[in-house]
């Protein structure tokens, strides 16, 4: 039953809200007639002729006693109406609710067939919804490949073309830095062979002079003598510097003197650092070659 | 790169190494440097280390005096020290050198048992930061004044590459209080006037104090018997002998280098002054001199073959030389002013000192004996007398006149230092510098 109201909960509903509705007019038709009997049973107050009240009485009741019999005949006739109503109703209502179960099952048979058809369909268009997208995925992975395939040439291609660049570039760089080494050694060889024309005019020239006796001057200052260090004495001292004439090494390379006089040239070396710049940067040099030659 | 760029690569090399070969020869700039300074050389004497609780002596304060005192060197104020490093590795070069510091002597002083140090001490050059000297010296407390001294000998020694004479003794006359009540004492000093032992004392003069060759004797002239004669004595045993006792004048003794003879000078029955040489072993005299004029104050050379004296035989003294072959005639060295007299060889006997007068005052003077360069003024004073050279050349000590007194002065032998050494009392006279060893 359950499944059934489940499955047909429209007609079924349907169903209830007529025989309900039948029921209320029922009720309402009942009343309607009352009221209206009622209505209908008003005297009239003008021409009223004193009678004898048991005649009256018995003629009020005698009609009293009519309309009840057709009242209750009325009641009756009504109520056989409205059982035949009913049981008319309940036969349409039969009818009804057998053509509604007809209906309802060729309804469900349609919606078998329809869902059978749409099945059927669906099937269909699953398969060929299947095909397609076998097809679509043949078609894509064919088509993947084929872009796979591509990308890999093209990324082969790209990859050798790339290689080749580079081996390209390398080569040219190889050639450039060659080239460039060629040109350095040479702009080298020339600036050297320039620089050191503009040194030697530099250094025949006052600047030099200048820087010499600058240098002469910072070291007669710092030179202690030791009492060693008198005429005859000769030697010499490499001095290396840095620019900004500070004093990195002094060596002496050459000297007829003793350990005191070797170690007090060294040191006035080292005191005089650092040693005066030169006035033409040209004349600067990380060697210098200094000669101790004391003349008192 | 290609085949054919090869050879053009190669001989770009090559003519770059050249260049790079030839550019050093090119490039020497050489400055030549005809000059120095004269001035003393900065020195750090850091005090030594001393034993915990005992500090018996300053032997770092007296190497500094030493050093300073010879005018080489300026020693650090102690108190501009911002450290006190006690070895080599403790030295933070960098900072010495921005203290202008040329040199650290470092040290320290352990007691390894009641009145024994042990003194170990390092000298660096601070510029080059090499080290110079390290040295452990063993002495007891009486020695730590001489230990300072010969710290400073080696420092001196390794710097100025002269040994240094701190070490020496020097001997001089004191003559205290007045004629006719006047005592004459014969004192040995250490060289910087330090520690003085009187050997002999009289209350006759003494006079021309003279070293023997090893500095263990002492001769002297001594007025003990109202005549003067001249006494040779061992100055360990105190023993003494008169070697030279003739009639007139015995005078100026001087030792051979060898130290077998002296050279005195004698005089004959007439009174005259000449040189003569005594043979310490025979006791013969050979007459070098025979002038009527005075010749006295004998000098050896080096090489013990001739003597230089002061003579008056042209006039007023002069300084001549003497060879010592048979028949061999005097010749006149100095010809500058009227008055050089006293001289006295320098150890390497490249020059004489003398004393010479100019304007009136009496000045120590040196003379160039190898290139005859004419006198060299050494000193300022009035009555500057008796010069005497430190065995190591660099100083010769005379005597002076200061606030009424003799005393002793000492003068660098370029000039440029002069120190006025401490006399406790009475009046000096004659100093005379012990050999090395003398100590």
């Amino acid at each position: 039953m359950a499944g059934f109201l489940r499955e047909n909960s429209r007609p079924a509903f349907l169903s209830i809200a007529l025989h309900g509705l039948i029921v209320v007019a029922l009720l309402f038709a009942t009343d309607f007639s009352l009221h209206r009997a009622n209505l209908g049973e008003q005297p009239v107050p003008i021409d009223a002729t004193v009678v004898d009240s048991r005649v009256v009485r018995a003629a009020i009741d005698e009609r009293n006693n009519a309309a009840r019999s057709a009242a209750q005949a009325r009641l009756a006739a009504a109520a056989q109406a409205a059982a035949r109503q009913q049981q008319l109703q309940a036969q349409q209502q039969q009818l009804a609710q057998q053509e509604r179960l007809a209906q309802q099952q060729l309804q469900a048979q349609h919606q078998q067939l329809a869902r059978q058809q749409a099945a059927a369909a669906e099937h269909a268009q699953a398969i060929a919804d299947a095909r397609v997208a076998r097809e679509a995925s043949t078609r894509a992975a064919a088509a993947a490949a084929r872009t796979a395939l591509a990308r890999h040439a093209a990324e082969a291609h790209a990859q050798r073309r790339a290689a080749a660049a580079t081996a390209k570039r390398a080569a040219e760089a190889k050639a450039l830095a060659a080239a460039r080494a060629r040109a350095a050694m040479q702009t080298d060889l020339q600036r050297q062979v320039a620089a050191e024309e503009h040194a030697d005019e530099v250094a025949r020239g006052p600047l030099a002079d200048e820087y010499r006796a600058a240098l002469q001057n910072r070291i007669i200052q710092a030179w202690i003598k030791p009492p060693a260090a008198h005429p005859g004495i000769d030697c010499l001292v490499q001095v290396s510097q840095v620019p900004g004439g500070e004093v990195t090494s002094a060596r002496v390379t050459q000297c007829n003197g003793d350990s005191a006089v070797r170690q007090s040239i060294q040191n006035a070396v080292y005191r005089a650092s650092p040693l005066p710049t030169p006035p033409d940067p040209s004349l600067f040099h990380r060697t210098l070659i200094l000669e101790f030659k004391p003349n008192e | 790169m290609n085949e054919k760029s090869r050879p053009f690569a190669l001989a770009l090399l090559l003519l770059a190494g050249l260049a790079a070969c030839a550019s050093p020869a090119h490039a020497a700039f050489v400055v030549q440097i005809t000059r120095g300074q004269d001035t003393a050389i900065p020195i750090a004497i850091v005090p030594f280390a001393a034993p915990p609780g005992a500090s018996p002596f300053d032997v770092a304060g007296l190497v500094a005096q030493d050093l300073d005192g010879s005018g080489r060197f300026k020693s650090m104020d102690r108190r501009d020290m911002i450290d006190l490093p006690h070895s080599g590795a403790e030295i933070s070069f960098d900072d010495w050198r921005r203290l202008n510091d040329d040199y650290i002597v470092v040290g320290g002083m352990t007691m390894p048992a009641p009145d024994r140090y042990d003194i170990a001490f390092e000298l660096y050059n601070v510029l080059t930061r090499q080290r110079l000297l390290g040295y452990q010296i063993h002495t007891d407390t009486a020695g730590l004044r001489l230990a300072g001294h010969q710290i400073a000998d080696k420092v001196f020694q390794s710097i100025l590459g002269i040994r240094g004479a701190f070490a020496t003794r020097v001997a001089y006359v004191l003559v205290l209080g007045h004629v006719p009540h006047r005592t004459f004492q014969l004192v040995v000093a250490d060289a910087d006037g330090a520690n003085p032992h009187v050997v002999m004392q009289s209350s006759q003069p003494l006079m021309s104090p003279a070293w023997s060759p090893d500095g263990k004797e002492l001769a002297y002239v001594s007025f003990e018997d109202k005549l003067p004669s001249i006494y040779v004595q061992v100055l360990k045993t105190g023993a003494r002998r008169v070697v030279s006792a003739t009639a007139g004048v015995n005078q100026a003794p001087a030792w051979s280098p060898d130290g077998r003879k002296l050279a005195v000078t004698l005089s004959n029955r007439a009174g005259n002054l000449d040189i003569y040489i005594l043979d310490l072993a025979t006791h013969a005299l050979t007459r070098v001199t025979h002038n009527p004029g005075i010749d006295t104050e004998p000098q050896w050379s080096n090489d013990g073959k001739s003597l230089y004296f002061t003579s008056d035989r042209d006039g007023g003294p002069q300084i001549f030389q003497v060879p010592l072959a048979p028949g061999s005639r005097p010749r006149r060295l100095t010809f500058q002013g009227s008055y050089n007299a006293r001289p006295r060889l320098s150890p390497d006997g490249s020059q004489l000192a003398l004393v010479t007068r100019v304007h009136g005052k009496f000045r120590i003077a040196t003379f160039d004996l190898q290139h005859h360069g004419g006198l060299r003024v050494l000193t300022h004073g009035r009555f500057d007398e008796s010069p005497s050279y430190a065995p190591n050349g660099a100083e010769i000590i005379y005597a002076t006149h200061a606030a009424g007194r003799g005393v002793l002065a000492l003068v660098s032998t370029d000039g440029r230092v002069q120190q006025t050494l401490i006399s406790p009392q009475g009046d000096v006279e004659e100093p005379v510098w012990g050999p090395f060893g003398s100590e």
